[in-house]
């Protein structure tokens, strides 16, 4: 019962940071879009049908209802948070078709290299850091350690044109474009994984040298422990934490990389998706977007937060606060 | 004055002149027009005419990414300074007043960094229109949030110290301990920050521009060259990879040299 009430107090307050960073999510989305100089309607239309579009008042007024931007700003605010709560994002101003179809259209292909992406970029990571951590020269270490750096600095659509370049057009191994096979899924997972993983690396490798810094690693090697053994079973486990805080972080970059990667691709998802939005003008589809990708957002920190909770007891026991006993054994 | 002996510091304060030369006196470095094609020099490979080749209407590529620093950098420049000065002003008044307006406008800084970067961008440029001042507006205010974070944690900081306690015995008023006392003993941490800020702002200015949504056509923004050049990444790839690398060295050098500036303290 204790633990129930232990759970439910650790919890409860998780869940409620979750619905505020969704209704805040919206809400900056709405005050960006309409607080910003432009009729969004107008631009759209424009952007339809070129800039010299004439629509006389009465037409506008009834698209303006087809599209939910009338009424007073309380009421839109209102009237959409409420349409978002029940699944209903809205029509599409440049195609008609409700936002919510195309984003659960779009979506498995992005969510298809994002996990790719994820699984490369932390592999990589893990090993690249393995690697540092078990060379027997100073400068090996020293070169390895400058390799995530790099994956940060290079533009997503360098990385991916010069992937095509090899290994689509001079070597004819993958498909440049398409999202039909699992092969097209590789170049773009490669491309989108060099700055996850380079990101991961930062936090996990840091969190690794940190861990090597301590009584029970140098005791460990002081027993004769052998490295790879001293990796996995001490280095590892402590890196796991900020290593899982950081998932949250890396699906937000994950997110935001699927626009450039899936127009190097010419791939269908979520990225494409928005910017052809943006080039449409078509507010309620980035709108949507925008808010669907907070919801993950959250929600993967609401995971992370949960998963906490089993990994670290710390963080659990007397609602969050620490237990005194188990910090002074640490210390 | 130590990071002078170090060569990649070096090689990067080279290039981050050369950088910032291009964009003031483009005419200094370029050999050709930038906008002038030549029928008959069209899809050339580098050669000493045409330093990196010439394009599918026979303009020199060189010439075109030297004249599209202008654009490039400003505009991440540009980013930087929305993204400092609103992440700044934020931050000072949120960590200086303190309570519930504190608690207010973190949350909401919170989710301006949870909203992915390039997301907000659009939204901005979507709302706006497109262009080099609404692609910096929108990196910008992507940036504010982690700028508001870090002000807030100085003031927080300094807040407590002595000397802002003193002032406030002998009767200064809030806003002048905040501009004689807490914004230079805050500015540092943010410098270094905002140096390191640049280098993503150059990435997600050209990204933005490569999408499309930067200037229109004949302006060679840098992101805009490797875009038009992908067409023919089948035969002449030197078109989008070259204007690629470029983006790619200037961005390692200056966060090189950011790093450098951050690591000084």
């Amino acid at each position: 019962m204790t633990q129930v009430k232990a759970w439910a107090g650790y919890l409860l307050p998780k869940l409620g940071q979750f619905l505020f960073v969704v209704v805040a999510t919206y809400t900056l989305v709405f005050v960006l879009v309409h607080f910003l100089p432009g009729d969004p309607l107008i631009a759209a239309l424009a952007a339809k049908g070129g800039a010299s579009t004439v629509i006389d008042p009465a037409e506008l007024d009834a698209l303006r209802v087809q599209y939910g931007l009338d009424g007073t700003l309380w009421q839109q605010y209102f009237g959409h948070l409420i349409a978002a709560a029940q699944g209903d994002l809205g029509i599409s101003i440049a195609t008609g078709v409700p936002v919510t179809e195309m984003i659960g259209r779009a979506f498995p292909f992005s969510v298809q290299i994002a996990s790719l992406a994820l699984l490369f970029g932390v592999t990589s990571a893990v090993l690249i850091t393995f690697l540092a951590y078990a060379a027997p020269w100073p400068w090996l270490r020293q070169l390895l350690l400058q390799i995530p750096p790099f994956g940060i600095a290079v533009p997503a659509f360098l990385s991916g044109l010069l992937l095509i370049s090899v290994f689509a057009f001079t070597l004819g191994w993958l498909p440049s474009a398409g999202a039909r096979s699992f092969d097209a899924a590789i170049l773009p997972a490669i491309t989108l994984a060099l700055p996850v993983g380079a990101l991961f690396f930062q936090v996990f490798s840091s969190a690794v040298l940190e861990a090597q810094n301590s009584p029970y690693v140098f005791t460990a090697v002081a027993k004769g422990v052998p490295p790879r053994r001293i990796f996995t079973k001490h280095l590892l486990r402590n890196a796991l934490l900020p290593s899982i805080t950081i998932l949250g972080l890396l699906i937000g970059y994950l997110a935001g990389g699927t626009a450039v990667v899936e127009t190097v691709f010419s791939r269908d998802g979520i990225g494409r998706m928005t910017v052809n939005a943006v080039l449409a003008r078509d507010i309620n589809v980035i709108q949507g977007v925008v808010l669907v990708v907070g919801a993950i957002y959250a929600l993967v920190n609401l995971l992370v937060d949960v998963a906490y909770g089993f990994i670290d007891p710390r963080t659990r026991i007397g609602g969050g606060v620490p237990s005194r006993a188990r910090l002074g054994a640490k210390k | 004055m130590t990071n002078l002996r170090k060569p990649g510091f070096v090689l990067g304060l080279i290039i981050i002149a050369v950088a910032i030369v291009a964009s003031l006196a483009p005419q200094l470095l370029a050999t050709h027009d930038p906008f002038e094609s030549v029928a008959t020099d069209r899809l050339l490979p580098p050669s000493a005419q045409y330093l990196f080749g010439t394009d599918n209407l026979g303009r020199d590529l060189y010439s075109r990414v030297i004249y599209g620093a202008a654009l490039s950098l400003l505009s991440a420049s540009l980013a930087v300074v929305v993204g400092v000065v609103v992440g700044a002003i934020v931050g000072l008044i949120s960590g200086f007043v303190g309570g519930r307006t504190d608690f207010i406008i973190m949350r909401f800084v919170d989710v301006l960094i949870a909203v992915p970067g390039v997301l907000l961008a659009l939204i901005v440029v979507a709302s706006l229109g497109f262009g080099p001042v609404s692609l910096a507006l929108g990196v910008g205010l992507g940036a504010a949030g982690s700028f508001a974070r870090v002000m807030r944690s100085q003031v927080l900081r300094i807040r407590s110290e002595e000397y802002v306690e003193a002032a406030r015995t002998l009767g200064v008023r809030s806003p002048a301990i905040l501009v004689q006392h807490v914004l230079p003993n805050a500015a540092r941490p943010v410098i270094a920050m905002a140096a390191l800020e640049m280098g993503t702002a150059i990435l997600s200015v050209s990204a933005l521009t490569f999408l499309g949504f930067g200037a229109p056509p004949p302006a060679p923004e840098w992101g805009a060259l490797v875009s038009a050049g992908r067409d023919y990444v089948a035969t002449n790839p030197g078109l989008s990879i070259i204007p690629g690398a470029v983006i790619l060295v200037v961005v390692l050098a200056v966060n090189r040299v950011a790093r450098s500036i951050g690591g000084d303290e």
